[in-house]
């Protein structure tokens, strides 16, 4: 009979399943090994039993729940947002055109007001440029004639002088 | 481990790969094939019900959202482990679980488990050997840190193989080996204090 009983190593490597000829013909041979290695195996096997159970238990004291209703509104969220952008990229186009499109016309109002007002100021200048008017001209000649006659009277002074 | 071994042919994975994503489609199917697989690997690697609700309707969202990304490389088993496994990590580091997993004691909840344990046909006696074992086990799993945890249960609740367990977490199989046996180890640790 072989005395060299399996290391912990060994035994563990048996339940492992990494089972060598010369391991399989020992348990055979020695009882007490062999009783080692079901003791462990038995604390494995109710271990196992015992989570297997806690899980059953547990698991079957929650609802079924459906995974399939989650997935719909992110593929009609896509869309929506297919739908969305291309939308908004063209307001956003668009905006400047609305914006700009006034301007000419403003523009265009102020130029046609400023030449008027010209054309105005121009018509101002003339008038007060304009020759004296026939009726009024006689009191021009009154003004040149007394403005010739203080000519005259400081170029008598002038000359008693 | 059925599918994974058809992998070995190339030709074959579009087929297989179509039937899966068509498998993927019906989400109402594939929950009630895995939710009890997934909502136990979260409960038993976060220990909150609400948690592990939500973990586990997030996994077949995520699942569901990503179907067309699946390449078909292991079974859906695995890839759902894998997603749920990210979802897990994402909730631990979280500061407000972490605050949670301070602030609340799991040093009642092995008794209640091991008290509500049904074992017909064991009698008393035995049956109150078996809660003790399963005290010393329950607690020396809850002392693991959480991806030895993780792996753990993959192996020895779910029974998945080394190289899925690897697929799931993101870890080469020596990782995983090297964590069943420190989990093991401290398993037997523990059960050990009684002799």
């Amino acid at each position: 009979m072989n005395t060299n009983h399996l290391s912990a190593w060994e035994q563990e490597e048996y339940i492992l399943d990494e089972r060598t000829p010369q391991m399989l013909r020992h348990l055979t041979e020695c009882a007490e090994c062999r009783a080692a290695v079901a003791r462990l195996e038995d604390g494995l096997g109710v271990y196992r039993k015992a989570a297997v159970q806690w899980s059953a238990e547990s698991l079957a004291s929650r609802p079924q729940q459906v995974i399939t209703a989650r997935k719909q509104p992110v593929v009609s969220l896509r869309w929506a947002m297919a739908a969305v952008i291309p939308l908004v990229l063209l307001l956003i186009a668009l905006l400047p055109f609305r914006t700009s499109n006034p301007r000419p016309v403003q523009q265009t109002a102020q130029i046609r007001d400023d030449s008027r007002d010209d054309a105005l100021l121009d018509q101002v200048d003339e008038q007060i440029s304009a020759a004296v008017p026939s009726s009024m001209e006689s009191l021009t000649h009154l003004v040149s004639t007394r403005d010739s006659a203080a000519a005259k009277g400081s170029k008598h002074l002038v000359q008693s002088n | 481990m059925e599918a994974l071994e058809q992998f070995n042919y190339p030709g074959e994975l579009s087929p297989l790969r179509d039937r899966m994503i068509a498998e993927l489609e019906d989400v109402n199917t594939l929950c009630a094939t895995y939710r009890s697989r997934i909502y136990r690997y979260a409960l038993l690697s976060l220990k909150d019900p609400d948690l592990a609700e939500t973990v586990t309707q997030d996994c077949f969202l995520k699942a569901f959202k990503a179907r067309k990304d699946f390449r078909g490389d292991c079974s859906i088993a695995t890839w759902l482990t894998r997603i749920a496994t990210n979802l897990i990590r994402d909730c631990t580091r979280s500061r407000k679980f972490q605050f949670w997993k301070t602030a609340g004691s799991t040093a009642l909840e092995a008794g209640d488990i091991a008290d509500r344990l049904r074992s017909p046909g064991i009698s008393p006696e035995n049956s109150l050997v078996v809660r003790e074992e399963l005290v010393k086990v329950w607690d020396a799993v809850d002392a693991l840190p959480d991806k030895q945890r993780s792996v753990f249960v993959l192996r020895f609740v779910e029974e998945m193989e080394l190289p899925e367990i690897a697929t799931a977490m993101g870890l080469h199989v020596g990782t995983i080996k090297s964590h069943l046996h420190r989990g093991l180890a401290a398993v037997r640790k523990a059960m050990e204090k009684t002799r």
